[in-house]
């Protein structure tokens, strides 16, 4: 069952984000952690491709110890802006760590010098795990500038992003509003398992 | 007075990407500029960078420190990946301890008499010149200024360095530091006269994070930008400038 699962989930993602620049999934926390699986599983299908995580989520070692097969994957580079703040600090061959959320500007920083280094002729894509981490860290304001940046900027070097939004209670105005700048769209629904 | 487009041989660039596209393409040659910032804002950093660079394209650079021993700030250098220990070896870029060339000459390192600016003076020019140094950075102008005892001397000090500076065909940068988060370009308030540009670095407090921030003030003779970014500043890439997020500042 929860193969079949990971498997529709990796078929829609893959194909929304053919046809579109930026996709933003909307999903409940009950299956945030399918979904993350089903886009690794989608990023080691295709070593062929550039791949950028962004996580605000969990720390790499966490996300790392669930889903061990993801070290092994050669094409993601990951950022993760939350294993200093919670004080882990074991470097990792891969993962560049900012000291915090807050830090957005060194964020797309790290995205852009990354992407730079990467052979023009080659598929780009950022995953940014997740908006509602983001809005949890900082004001929302700055998430959405923040956003509508990285947003242009991958547009402009026609790199596609993924953006997960995960639904909590009270901050429905702040996604939907950011999850709206996206090209498409794909709420992900209890009922959908 | 109206900015016209300068030649490329005619701006010194910093060799920091944005910073250089902020300017333009670079500094007006033989330019003095101040760069201003509170502890910790990455003064020394982003000048010390401006000289590497500048000495991996064949441009010969002095650095004059005051507030730190060399061996402290060549131990820093080490860590960022920009640093070649060879440009110091081979003498492109040249390191100077001001307290040491003050002690050589006899001079009281704590306060100076006017003979003993004047001196100063003429050996960081004689320096200059013999080196042919096509870059200089003296860190910092604040330090040194403090070894003077009263206003008017620190006043005549500053306009001398000014003139003599101008004389040189080099690009000089300046630091200047001032208490933390205050919006001012020196402490003597007289220093930012004698420069031809100001880079202003600071702070934005970010739910309690400080972001570093830099802003060109002003450069004369250069079409530059004014908007502040981000600073960041990393030992893989030195120092760079990154579009600010300004919601709520």
């Amino acid at each position: 069952m929860a193969n079949i699962l990971i498997d529709s989930l990796m078929e829609r993602i893959s194909s929304a984000i053919d046809v579109n620049q930026s996709i933003g999934i909307l999903l409940p926390g009950s299956n945030y952690q399918e979904l993350i699986q089903a886009l690794f599983e989608r990023i080691k299908s295709k070593p062929d491709e550039a791949w950028i995580y962004v996580s605000v989520t969990k720390p790499f070692q966490n996300i790392s110890k669930q889903l061990p097969f993801i070290t092994e994957i050669k094409n993601i580079r990951f950022i993760d802006c939350i294993s200093r703040a919670a004080g882990i600090s074991k470097e990792t061959k891969n993962v560049i760590f900012i000291e915090s959320p807050t830090m957005l500007e060194k964020i797309g920083l790290e995205i852009m010098n990354i992407f730079k280094e990467v052979d023009p002729k080659t598929k780009k894509y950022l995953v940014i795990d997740s908006l509602t981490n983001l809005i949890i860290y900082n004001d929302p304001e700055i998430v959405t500038e923040f956003f509508n940046h990285i947003i242009n900027r991958t547009r402009a070097r026609d790199i596609n992003t993924i953006s997960l939004a995960i639904e909590e209670e009270g901050m429905e105005s702040y996604l939907n509003r950011l999850i709206f700048l996206n090209d498409k769209i794909l709420k992900i629904r209890d009922s959908f398992i | 007075m109206p900015e016209t487009q300068l030649k490329e041989d005619e701006l010194c660039e910093t060799g920091i990407e944005k910073l250089d596209e902020m300017l333009g393409g670079g500094i007006p040659t033989g330019s003095t500029v101040l760069v201003v910032g509170s502890s910790g804002t990455g003064k020394t950093t982003l000048c010390m960078q401006y000289l590497i660079n500048g000495a991996k394209k064949g441009e010969r650079g002095v650095f004059f420190t005051i507030t730190e021993p060399l061996f402290k700030l060549t131990k820093n250098l080490d860590s960022f990946s920009f640093y070649d220990k060879k440009l110091v070896e081979s003498g492109m870029v040249n390191l100077i301890d001001l307290r040491i060339i003050s002690e050589r000459l006899g001079l009281d390192t704590e306060k100076y008499t006017v003979e003993d600016a004047n001196a100063l003076l003429d050996i960081l020019r004689d320096i200059a010149e013999e080196l042919n140094v096509k870059r200089l950075v003296i860190d910092s102008i604040t330090a040194l200024c403090y070894r003077l005892q009263t206003p008017e001397m620190i006043r005549d000090f500053i306009f001398k360095l000014g003139s003599s500076l101008a004389s040189m065909s080099c690009t000089t940068l300046l630091t200047s530091e001032i208490p933390p988060c205050k919006f001012q370009y020196s402490q003597y308030g007289i220093e930012e006269f004698i420069s031809d540009g100001i880079l202003f670095l600071g702070d934005v407090e970010r739910k309690g994070d400080l972001i570093r921030t830099f802003q060109i003030v002003k450069m004369r003779g250069a079409s530059h930008d004014r908007t502040k970014t981000a600073m960041l500043i990393s030992t893989k890439n030195g120092v760079e400038l990154e579009t600010l997020l300004r919601s709520r500042e």
